[in-house]
C-alpha cells in the first residue's frame, strides 16, 4: 500500500479524538530542531473548523476489541493499514520542518497486545527524540491495560499523555467497550498522575527529576453515545480535575459510524449539547464555579438556549446587579457577558479613575448581555430592574405581540454562540 | 498642524517624536512624502537620529514600563494609518503619567495603541502557525508569507530558536524583506521577486500533507463559516494545504 493511503486511512481513523492542544510545554534546545511554545501554535483548521496543531494519527487502526462506538473495531469492514516506528518518526519529522506542525499526536489501535502496542509506540517516539533529535511537542495516547513500566516510559519522552475513558458510567463501558474495564482505564490515568505530580514536586529543587509529561494529563468524553445526563458527566470532569489534576477532559459528540442496536439512532451528532458542555468545563476550570452551581437532581441538563454562566445568573438574581467599581474579580467573572479578559481589564482601569457605563463597552465588555446584571457608579443600564422572566425575554430579543417566545432551531442556537467559541470568553 | 515627516524606520520614528515633544500642542507624524499640506500646516522633515531616538526609548521605558515600548514597537510595526499620530500622543501620555497610563484601558489614547499593539502581536501568532516551508535542492528551507502588518521581526526569532540546526528564507513578499538565518545567525535583508523550483521530493511530501489535511476533516461536521473565521481567504494563497 502506497504511504498516501496509508496516511489516508489511519489520519481519517483518528479524526474522532478530539485533543488537538498543542500547549503546556515550552522548551528548546540548541543543537535540536524544534521548540514547544507554552501556549501553543495552531496551523491549519479543517473543514469542520477544527484546529490543527499536530500530525494526529494511528500507528495502526487494525484492533482485537470490538467497542461498539468505535469506526475501527474489529468488526467493522474497513481497510486496515500501519505506518512502521520508521515512516512514523520521519514524517513527522519532515512536517515539522515544513512547520506545517507543533509535533505528534500519536495513537493507536491495539494489536496482539496492550503492550506490544505501547512498545511500537515508544519505539517511535525514541526515534524522534534521540536519533533525529526532536524538541518539538509529543502527545502519546496510552493504551488501557499497559504494564506499569511501559506507562512510567511514556512520560519520560512525551510532553502530554492521555488515556480515553469514552463512557462517562461503567454500566455504559461495559455495554459498550466490552474489552475494557473501568479498571483497565482508571489504573493507567492513576500511575499518570502520580508520575506527573512527582515530577512537578520534585522540580526546583537541587537535583530536578527528569521532566514527566510536562504538559500533564487529558482524556476524551463520548457525548450522546449513553444516556448519562449533563450532571453526571460535569461531576465525572470535576472529579478528574480535582483528584487527578487531569489538565483537560475533551467532549466529543457522538457520530454513528455505523448500526448497532447497543447506540442511539441519532439523526445528527449533538454538536449544540457538545458545545454547552465545553463551556461548563470553561466555568469549572477558569471561572470558579462547582458542578453543582450549574446542575443538580432537578436540572441535571444544560439549558440549550442560554449559556451556562448565564443560565446560573437568571437563576440567581439575588447575587446582582454588581457594582463594577467596587466589585471583586471573582463576582466580576460571574456576570454574564464579563469574560476572564474583560474582568482583568476592568480591575486594571479602574485603578485610575472610577469606570462609567458607556466606558464598559470599550474594555471588551459584552454589554448585550451585561447591562441587565451590573451598575456603574450606582447607575444601571437597563430602564427598569425586571425578574428573571423580563432579563430572559430582552436577553433572546424576540418576543411576539403575544408575549410567547419564538423557539430557536439548534443551527440557530450553535451559530449564535459561533461568536464565543472563537474568543473562548464567557 | 505641525506635520513631521520621517524615513519609515522605527529609530526616523522616534527621532521625529523627540523633536515633536519640544513643543507643546499636537502634532502629527507621517512617513508620507507625498503628504498634502494645506495653508496652515508646519511642515518639517526631520533626520534620523540614532543618538535621540535611543535616548527617547530609554526615556519611556525608565518612565513606563517595558510593556510600553512592547506597545509602541508592535503599535508601530502595524504599518495602520495615522499610527505614529496616535504613539505620538501615547508616548506624551506615558512621559507625563507614568506605568499609570496602561492602565487607563478606556481612554481612547491608551486604548488606540493597545488595539493595534494588540492586532500586530495577533497576526504575528496567527503567522507562527501559517508560515509554510519548502525544501529547496540545497536543504535550505523557504517559506513566502504576506501579512497585514510588518511581522517579520517577531516571528523570525521564533523560527531561529526552532529551526536552529537548518538554513532558511522567510519571505514578507508584499514588502520585499526577508528574514535569512544561515549558519545559526539571523539577518534581515531586502529581496526582490524570488523563482524557486520545487523537487519532486518536496513535491510528494506536500500531497502527503494534503492527504492528511483533507483526512482528518469530519464530514458530519462540516463547518466552512467557522473555518472562513480562523483562515481567512486572504491567508490561504501561501497555505499549502489551501493550494488545490
Amino acid at each position: 500500500m502506497e504511504l498516501e493511503e496509508k496516511i489516508s486511512i489511519l489520519a481519517e481513523s483518528a479524526k474522532y479524538d478530539a485533543s488537538c492542544s498543542s500547549s503546556g510545554s515550552g522548551r528548546a534546545r540548541r543543537g535540536f530542531t524544534g521548540a514547544a511554545q507554552m501556549s501553543g501554535v495552531c496551523h491549519s483548521w479543517t473543514a469542520d473548523g477544527r484546529c490543527v496543531s499536530l500530525l494526529k494519527i494511528l500507528m495502526t487502526n487494525s484492533c482485537i476489541y470490538d467497542c461498539a462506538y468505535c469506526v475501527n473495531r474489529r468488526s467493522n469492514d474497513i481497510p486496515r493499514a500501519m505506518l512502521t516506528p520508521d515512516e512514523l518518526a520521519g514524517l513527522a519529522f519532515e512536517f515539522y520542518k515544513r512547520n506545517y506542525i507543533e509535533g505528534l499526536f500519536l495513537s493507536s489501535g491495539v494489536i496482539i497486545s496492550p503492550d506490544h502496542t505501547m512498545e511500537l509506540m515508544l519505539r517511535t517516539v525514541k526515534k524522534l527524540r534521540h536519533e533525529l533529535r526532536f524538541a518539538g511537542y509529543i502527545h502519546m495516547k496510552i493504551i488501557p491495560g499497559a504494564s506499569r513500566a511501559l506507562i512510567d516510559q511514556a512520560g519520560l519522552w512525551a510532553d502530554r499523555v492521555s488515556v480515553n475513558i469514552e463512557l462517562p458510567s461503567e454500566t455504559s463501558l461495559r455495554l459498550l467497550a466490552p474489552g475494557k474495564s473501568r479498571e483497565t482505564v482508571m489504573r493507567p490515568m492513576r500511575y499518570l498522575a502520580e508520575n506527573i505530580a512527582e515530577a512537578r514536586a520534585g522540580r526546583g529543587a537541587a537535583h530536578p527529576a527528569q521532566p514527566y509529561a510536562p504538559a500533564g494529563q487529558s482524556t476524551q468524553l463520548i457525548i450522546g453515545a449513553s444516556p448519562e445526563s449533563d450532571l453526571t458527566i460535569m461531576k465525572l470532569s470535576e472529579a478528574l480535575y480535582d483528584k487527578l489534576g487531569l489538565k483537560r477532559v475533551y467532549y466529543s459528540a457522538f457520530i454513528p459510524t455505523a448500526k448497532d442496536l447497543r447506540l442511539p439512532a441519532i439523526a445528527e451528532p449533538p454538536l449544540l449539547r457538545e458545545h454547552r458542555l465545553y463551556q461548563a468545563d470553561w466555568l469549572l476550570r477558569f471561572y470558579g464555579f462547582r458542578a453543582d452551581e450549574l446542575l443538580n437532581e432537578k436540572h441535571p441538563s444544560l439549558d440549550p438556549v442560554f449559556d451556562p454562566k448565564t443560565a446560573w445568573a437568571l437563576n440567581n438574581l439575588h447575587f446582582f446587579p454588581l457594582e463594577v467599581n467596587t466589585a471583586q474579580y471573582e463576582e466580576l467573572l460571574r456576570t454574564p457577558g464579563i469574560g476572564v479578559t474583560s474582568a482583568r481589564r476592568i480591575i486594571r482601569a479602574r485603578r485610575t479613575a472610577g469606570l462609567k457605563l458607556e466606558e464598559l463597552k470599550k474594555l471588551g465588555v459584552v454589554m448585550k448581555r451585561a447591562a441587565y446584571f451590573v451598575t456603574a457608579d450606582g447607575k444601571y443600564a437597563g430602564s427598569k430592574r425586571g425578574n428573571a422572566e423580563d432579563i430572559r425575554v430582552k436577553l433572546l430579543g424576540h418576543e411576539d405581540p403575544n408575549g410567547q417566545l419564538e423557539l430557536f432551531s439548534e443551527k440557530q442556537l450553535i451559530k449564535n454562540s459561533l461568536a464565543e467559541t472563537v474568543t473562548g470568553q464567557l | 498642524m505641525r506635520t513631521y515627516i520621517y524615513d519609515k524606520t522605527f529609530k526616523g520614528f522616534l527621532s521625529a517624536a523627540a523633536l515633536a515633544l519640544k513643543t507643546a500642542g499636537p502634532a502629527l507624524i507621517t512617513s508620507d512624502r507625498g503628504f498634502e499640506a494645506d495653508l496652515f500646516t508646519e511642515l518639517t522633515e526631520t533626520e534620523t537620529d540614532p543618538a535621540g531616538a535611543a535616548g527617547l526609548f530609554r526615556r519611556i521605558g525608565a518612565r513606563g514600563s517595558s510593556a510600553s515600548r512592547r506597545h509602541i514597537w508592535r503599535a508601530f510595526l502595524s504599518e495602520a494609518e495615522g499610527a505614529e499620530t496616535a504613539l505620538f500622543e501615547y508616548i506624551r501620555l506615558i512621559l507625563k503619567k507614568g506605568p499609570a497610563a496602561d492602565d487607563m484601558l478606556a481612554d481612547d489614547r491608551v486604548k488606540r495603541v493597545h488595539d493595534l499593539s494588540g492586532k500586530t502581536a495577533g497576526e504575528a501568532e496567527r503567522f507562527k502557525g501559517f508560515a509554510r516551508f519548502k525544501e529547496l535542492a540545497d536543504k535550505t528551507l523557504y517559506a513566502r508569507i504576506e501579512p497585514g502588518h510588518n511581522i517579520l521581526p517577531l516571528i523570525a526569532p521564533h523560527f531561529a530558536a526552532r529551526l536552529g540546526p537548518f538554513n532558511w528564507v522567510l519571505h514578507d513578499a508584499g514588502r520585499c524583506t526577508a528574514a535569512l538565518h544561515t549558519g545559526g545567525k539571523l539577518s534581515y535583508a531586502a529581496v526582490d521577486a524570488v523563482n524557486i523550483r520545487e523537487t519532486d521530493n518536496e513535491i510528494s511530501l506536500q500531497k502527503l500533507w494534503k492527504q492528511f489535511f483533507k483526512a482528518v476533516a469530519i464530514q458530519e461536521r462540516l463547518n466552512p463559516k467557522l473555518q472562513r473565521q480562523f483562515v481567512p481567504l486572504k491567508y490561504r494563497k501561501n497555505l499549502t494545504e489551501f493550494d488545490p
